[in-house]
């Protein structure tokens, strides 16, 4: 081990953009450290559990409990209010989009990060903090790209699952399912999708303003939107 | 988005829920599952389509903004 005075603390920490990165499990970082050890006793225990019966969700639960304490907080953005539209017809009248955090993009059709092309998922997770200072770029995916054209790159959270399948957090066979039985109207044209990981404060006060242009010109008429 | 006429309906994961009530969104779907898996496991298509249909139901049905629902279950790989 590089460290061999390493401490409980930078253990649990090291797994949040650490020497042991995984974004599944960089909350760790979030608990205190007794919270932290009762994590790995218990995970322990139920795999010991596992052993017996090859049953894993009680782990998967376990997993998901704790990092649900991990979260718990209210984060940055509080707000007493909000705007709000309602429907103006029925939506099998309508227009709808989807804008998803996910970082899909099409096959051929590279965002380039930093100028960087085909930047490896371990290389988005290492330069996490350059994400978080600059602007998210939008892919604009054509709603019925097929899923085997879609790839996903995202330093934030592991994309295992939207690799094996987008629809987790970027729906757009099932939106095109459901289109296709009625209960949407129609589909706009392209759907999106960024690097949610990104400066949430040019976000907030630029990207967001320009992409509400772009759907409105689209003439989209309601938008599902996936935060990841 | 919707302050430029486009009306919306956010679905996020349960561990964040606190942070997604503290940010007032005028419509918000909360799924039990983890990050990243916001709708459903992989290959689970049927609970997928569940959580859309939710979403959808909202934007027809809420009234005011801040409305939030939570639908029940467990994240599961079995059954598809």
């Amino acid at each position: 081990m590089e460290n061999p005075k390493e401490t409980f603390e930078e253990f649990k920490n090291s797994f949040n953009y650490g020497s042991r990165s995984d974004l599944n499990f960089k909350f760790l970082k979030n608990l205190s450290d007794e919270d932290a050890s009762r994590f790995f006793q218990e995970i322990l225990w139920k795999m010991g559990d596992v052993l017996n019966d090859g049953d894993f969700s009680r782990v998967v639960e376990h997993i998901y409990q704790t990092q649900a304490k991990a979260y718990a907080g209210a984060g940055k953005f509080m707000y007493e209010d909000s705007p709000f539209t309602q429907l103006r017809a029925p939506l099998s009248l309508l227009r709808l989009g989807l804008i998803s955090s996910s970082g899909h993009f099409v096959d051929g059709n590279d965002p380039k990060p930093f100028g960087v092309e085909n930047m490896s998922q371990k290389e988005a997770e290492a330069r996490i903090d350059d994400f978080l200072k600059v602007e998210p770029q939008l892919s604009v995916i054509p709603m019925d790209t097929p899923e085997e054209r879609l790839l996903v790159r995202h330093g934030g959270y592991d994309v295992r699952g939207s690799m094996a399948d987008p629809n987790v957090n970027f729906p757009l066979s099932r939106l095109r399912e459901l289109q296709k039985e009625g209960r949407i109207g129609e589909l706009a044209s392209d759907a999106y999708s960024f690097v949610g990981a990104t400066s949430q404060l040019r976000l907030l006060n630029h990207t967001g303003p320009e992409w509400v242009k772009m759907f409105q010109e689209k003439q989209i008429d309601v938008l599902l939107l996936v935060p990841v | 988005m919707e302050a430029g006429g486009i009306p919306t309906v956010v679905i996020g994961v349960k561990a964040f829920r606190n942070r997604l009530t503290a940010m007032h969104l005028p419509r918000t779907v909360i799924t039990p599952h983890p990050m990243g898996r916001t709708l459903g496991a992989p290959g689970d298509h049927e609970t997928q389509r569940k959580v859309i249909m939710a979403a959808l139901e909202l934007l027809k049905n809420a009234s005011s903004p801040g409305t939030i629902v939570d639908l029940p279950g467990r994240y599961q790989f079995e059954n598809f």
